[in-house]
């Protein structure tokens, strides 16, 4: 289950936390603020991305994750509306699946992707609460690939264990590929699979050469990402307009 | 006024519920959280309602949160950082450059007669100039006509920090019939304060007593954080008052 809340946090500029499949991710957004001198880019917004894992401190899978969600998001914000400056993204693992699996430290060998999606979603929630102009939105999926050939969304901590191939895909809001992290073995035909599933889970419409049976299934369960996405603004623009929506107001 | 559809950012605005202007003259104007991408696409930037107002020919997309950024004209409570010879460095928003003020830049301060201010105290000031590549620049008197009008340092008081939105409601000309705020003027016709509100997202007041300060602040905290309406913020403030 998908869980959203927009600015949680009091004290940062904008945040988020999203909550889904096992992992749950609080998001602060700071900026734009001053940057450092070596950080500076004369035309565009530097981005800073660092990432607090559940327990103990960052490592090199960490260093991995925010270059990821760094390139991805330079692209997704307009950099170039405030150059000169700082927009800090700080991203806190609050739950991971990989707790139930391994409890204390993370094994080296254990996979990098599953928590991805989470990240990237809390980001661009938090740059929304922040009001930080964006070029887009985006969303992102896991997905497994299960020994018989069958995609699996949302995969438990043993599916991921049991699979052959994890795949983390992440789409804009005019349903292009972002982000494409894939681990393990699979064919040209799984990842057609795959792609198709996944940017049904996020855009919601199929492309229209796709016509694999097993996937339209169970469309009807999926609620497509997008609208959580939207659903989670509406309710934060609700809050804030209560005083223009409360009977007495309206009154006058 | 203005009619309300939600917007994400990335979406494109069509051109159908772009207002239609009755002097064909009137340019199309276009607000915050839009962009131009050339040749007519409008396509938003931020998240929230957009608004339109047909007799203005504008439109754009409120928003509530997130850092304030400097406009021009626009008045801010600042805080005076360090002082060099011919500016004070001051500091409307935390971790960013500061804004400049010259030391001239008061009602009728000369060379000899400039007001002496220390790192820490507050400033009343509205923003001159400010655009993306530049440190803003503010200003405590009307350029054009050399009055102060009502800027300057704050002496005393207390500052209180609300929401840009709210900032931007209470700094409204009809504060009550636009901005949907009856707190201040509900206070007001039991105790006497001063307030002055900066679009940075503060409010400094002051009054008679400690009491009468922190009845002001956080009844407009309150009214912040719970999105009361006005008949609800008419009876916050009587309960409040009622206790001080």
């Amino acid at each position: 289950m998908v869980n959203v809340t927009l600015s949680p946090l009091y004290r940062a500029d904008g945040s988020a936390t999203f909550t889904s499949n096992g992992y749950s991710v609080i998001a602060a957004v700071n900026g734009p603020i001053e940057v450092q001198r070596r950080d500076e880019l004369p035309e565009e917004a530097a981005i800073d991305v660092a990432i607090r894992p559940a327990a103990g401190v960052g490592g090199v899978r960490e260093r991995h994750l925010e270059s990821i969600i760094q390139n991805t998001l330079r692209h997704v914000i307009l950099v170039s509306a405030h150059p000169r400056t700082l927009i800090q993204i700080t991203l806190q693992i609050v739950a991971s699946q990989d707790d139930s699996l391994y409890p204390g430290n993370l094994p080296q060998a254990a996979s990098n992707v599953p928590v991805l999606p989470a990240l990237l979603q809390a980001s661009i929630l938090a740059l929304l609460s922040a009001s930080i102009p964006l070029s887009m939105t985006l969303t992102a999926t896991l997905i497994s690939v299960k020994e018989n050939g069958g995609v699996a969304p949302s995969p438990s901590a043993q599916d991921l264990e049991a699979a052959t191939s994890i795949h983390v895909l992440a789409f804009s809001s005019h349903g292009d590929l972002l982000v494409v992290e894939s681990e393990g073995y699979f064919t040209m035909d799984t990842w057609e699979k795959v792609y198709a599933k996944a940017r049904l889970i996020c855009h919601g419409e199929k492309e229209e050469d796709s016509e694999s049976e097993d996937l339209s299934m169970d469309t009807e369960e999926v609620t497509k990402l997008e609208d959580i996405l939207k659903d989670a603004v509406r309710q934060k623009v609700a809050a804030e307009y209560r005083w223009k929506q409360s009977p007495d107001s309206a009154a006058t | 006024m203005a009619s309300k559809t939600l917007v994400l950012p990335g979406e494109t605005i069509s051109p159908d519920i772009l207002p239609t202007p009755t002097n064909p003259n009137l340019l199309l104007k276009l607000g915050p959280g839009l962009r131009h991408v050339p040749p007519s696409t409008i396509t938003s930037t931020i998240a929230g309602p957009l608004c339109i107002d047909q007799k203005k020919n504008a439109i754009w997309v409120e928003n509530n949160s997130g850092r304030y950024i400097p406009q021009p004209n626009d008045l801010i409570i600042a805080t005076v950082h360090h002082s060099s010879t011919d500016f004070y460095s001051c500091s409307i928003t935390p971790h960013t450059t500061f804004p400049q003020l010259p030391q001239l830049a008061f009602e009728g301060a000369t060379k000899k007669t400039r007001p002496q201010l220390n790192s820490g105290s507050l400033i009343y000031a509205r923003v001159l100039t400010a655009s993306k590549h530049t440190d803003p620049e503010i200003v405590c008197y009307n350029p054009s006509t050399g009055k102060s009008e009502g800027m300057g340092e704050l002496k005393g008081g207390m500052v209180f920090d609300i929401s840009l939105g709210l900032a931007r409601r209470v700094l409204m000309a009809k504060q009550r019939e636009d901005g949907g705020i009856a707190v201040l003027e509900e206070i007001a016709e039991n105790v006497a304060f001063e307030v002055a509100v900066g679009r940075n997202g503060k409010v400094w007041v002051k009054s008679g007593g400690v009491k009468e300060t922190l009845l002001v602040g956080r009844a407009l905290q309150e009214a912040d954080v719970q999105g009361l309406g006005v008949e609800e913020q008419v009876k916050l403030v009587r309960k409040m008052i009622r206790q001080v």
